[in-house]
């Protein structure tokens, strides 16, 4: 139901959708129509979240403003399987826009941008063939809850595919704590044994000892200085890439009047879990437009093909954000010391 | 105790509640695993369908729809004046799904609970491409769709889509033409169509098509879950075939109705 956050005169429009569909095509920044603006990614931006991301696609220059900017950060929290929880831990996904990012919109169309945002998001992301195998705390008792929370610090076009790929980046860079089970145990004494479940056994005396925990048990985290272990399966997360349709045809990564002059567009969100391999993970058909079967299907299968593109030169910023993070840090700190 | 803030003339019911687990249901359950064929119907049936315009009198135009377990109730009321927005060249669709507190095995708790936008935002697109807005400057239109009984989410938009263009239709509201729609699930390695709640909890991946028959265009595709592109193209095709049938009982329905 969402409503292009602009508001573009019908000549304009016209003007746009010619351009698109002039031979060669033109478009108003001088880009092919299958050509992505520069993308500028930057992980561990929020210090107290568990994993964090910002993503900017399209800005003028270094530390400059324009573009489309998203930060999206993870944050872990411990559930009760009693209250909410489930088994396994689970994952909400939310998204807010800024207001200074649409400053045409009214702040209930705005409250209403974000939710559809948040249900595309959540939708895909939280879904169980996803979903992580390192979310639970005690099994029965305990699990994490893993909040995705993305901001639209402002937007040039393309909101869509700049989230994900922030989420994405986000979920990457999450670290889950370790945990150690505690159990009590009554007699021989009034000594406490430690049980592990999984996790690695340390048979020291635990500061819960004090606490007469009959047989339930809680849990601690062994060491505090280390981050903790990846998120599971963190090679699986989709991204996104939007088809902008002008039948007959489409292009991506659109400017903010180009979304205001294109109807419709083909959310495709997919996912290669190893190199070889891809898998559709979610499709969205949004605006008021009709596609013919064929042309749908000949736009999912060139979707998949930028998605790979997008995907690779993602995968391999990540890898250098890790090598930035750790090993350069690691090395300089060993220097200096 | 009344929660404050809460509407006070409701009565508020029990703060959690857990449904009945029937041992014949879970009798079912535990029979059927993974790779057997599907049990009740073959995957590629839809559940039978029962479809009635004009069941509201007060509203323009109604519909309800049931399939087995699944029952939907819609109201269209409009096209009437937009208070207090800008002028629009184009009308406007406001489409709102609420759940009755009883519809899903947990209770879903009026007013905060029973609004869902998600089903709502998938029938609103499903819709929208058909609807001829260009002709209604000025005006809105409302769709409620009312959720008595829910067995299967993706079963529940498509039910959702069909009652509601069939509504829009006894509504007199002109259309490119009627929507149908019809959901596809992944079990295994088959593609299934219209699941239940029980069924779609051992599927990988889901999609629900909405498509326009008469004109052989699709006016939504909505998909999650994991699928591959041949797969994707596989259920596709399958919801395709089915719609034309449910086009079929749509259209049937509105001229016994007429």
């Amino acid at each position: 139901m969402t409503q292009s956050s602009i508001s573009l005169s019908k000549a304009e429009k016209s003007y746009i959708q010619a351009g698109l569909l002039c031979d060669p095509p033109h478009r108003t920044d001088g880009r092919p129509l299958k050509a992505y603006r520069q993308v500028e990614l930057e992980t561990g931006v929020a210090h107290l979240a568990n994993g964090s991301a910002r993503v900017s696609i399209g800005r003028e220059g270094v530390n400059t403003g324009g573009g489309t900017e998203v930060v999206a950060a993870t944050k872990l929290e411990v559930e009760d399987l009693d209250d909410g929880g489930i088994e396994g831990g689970r994952i909400i996904c939310s998204v807010s826009c800024s207001p200074a990012a649409y400053p045409h919109l009214s702040s209930s169309a705005l409250e209403d941008l974000q939710q559809d945002m948040s249900i595309v998001l959540h939708q895909i992301l939280a879904h169980r063939t996803l979903h992580p195998t390192n979310l639970g705390i005690i099994r029965g008792k305990k699990s994490w809850l893993l909040h995705l929370d993305a901001i639209v610090l402002s937007d040039s076009g393309n909101a869509y595919d700049v989230m994900f790929m922030a989420a994405r980046a986000a979920l990457w860079d999450t670290k889950v704590p370790r945990t150690r089970s505690v159990e009590y145990r009554a007699p021989k004494g009034s000594k406490s044994a430690v049980e592990s479940e999984g996790m690695d056994i340390d048979p020291t005396v635990s500061g819960f000892d004090t606490r007469q925990l009959s047989k339930a048990t809680d849990f601690e985290l062994p060491d505090y200085w280390d981050e903790g272990e990846i998120l599971d399966g963190r090679e699986r997360w989709p991204i996104c890439v939007t088809l902008n349709l002008v039948p007959p045809v489409h292009y991506l990564d659109a400017t903010l009047q180009e979304e205001a002059a294109t109807h419709l567009r083909l959310l495709l969100a997919y996912s290669f879990p190893t190199s070889s391999t891809s898998t559709l993970q979610g499709v969205r058909l949004l605006g008021p437009g009709e596609l013919s079967f064929e042309a749908t299907k000949s736009l999912i299968r060139q979707g998949e093909k930028y998605a790979l593109e997008v995907f690779t030169s993602l995968e391999a910023k990540l890898r250098d954000e890790d090598f930035r993070r750790y090993q350069k840090a690691q090395a300089k700190f060993s220097r200096t010391r | 105790m009344a929660q404050t803030g809460s509407d006070r003339r409701r009565i508020a019911g029990p703060e959690e509640s857990k449904p009945p687990i029937f041992l014949s249901d879970e009798q079912q359950l535990h029979t059927w695993k993974l790779g057997d064929p599907r049990q009740g119907r073959t995957a590629l049936d839809v559940r039978p369908i029962f479809l009635q315009p004009g069941l509201i009198d007060q509203a323009n135009g109604s519909a309800y729809i049931e399939a087995e377990r699944t029952k939907i109730a819609c109201a269209i009321y409009g096209p009437r004046q937009s208070r207090n927005v800008p002028f629009h060249d184009k009308g406007k669709l406001n489409v709102e799904v609420k759940f009755a507190p009883f519809s899903c095995p947990q209770r879903r708790a009026p007013l905060r609970d029973a609004e869902d936008r998600s089903l709502a935002l998938a029938i609103y697109q499903a819709l929208v491409p058909a609807v001829r807005l260009e002709l209604l400057p000025k005006s809105t239109i409302d769709v409620f769709i009312n959720v008595i009984e829910a067995d299967g989410i993706d079963a529940c938009i498509a039910a959702g889509t069909t009652a509601a263009s069939t509504a829009l239709a006894d509504a007199g509201i002109e259309m490119n033409g009627l929507v149908a729609s019809c959901s596809a699930a992944m079990v295994g390695n088959e593609v299934w169509l219209d699941l239940t709640e029980v069924e779609s909890r051992s599927t990988t991946g889901t999609l629900v098509l909405s498509c326009l028959p008469a004109l052989g265009t699709m006016t939504s595709v909505w998909q999650t879950g994991r699928m591959t592109t041949e797969e994707s193209f596989q259920c596709m095709d399958q919801c395709q075939s089915r719609c034309t049938d449910i086009h079929t009982i749509v259209a049937q329905a509105l001229r016994e109705n007429a």
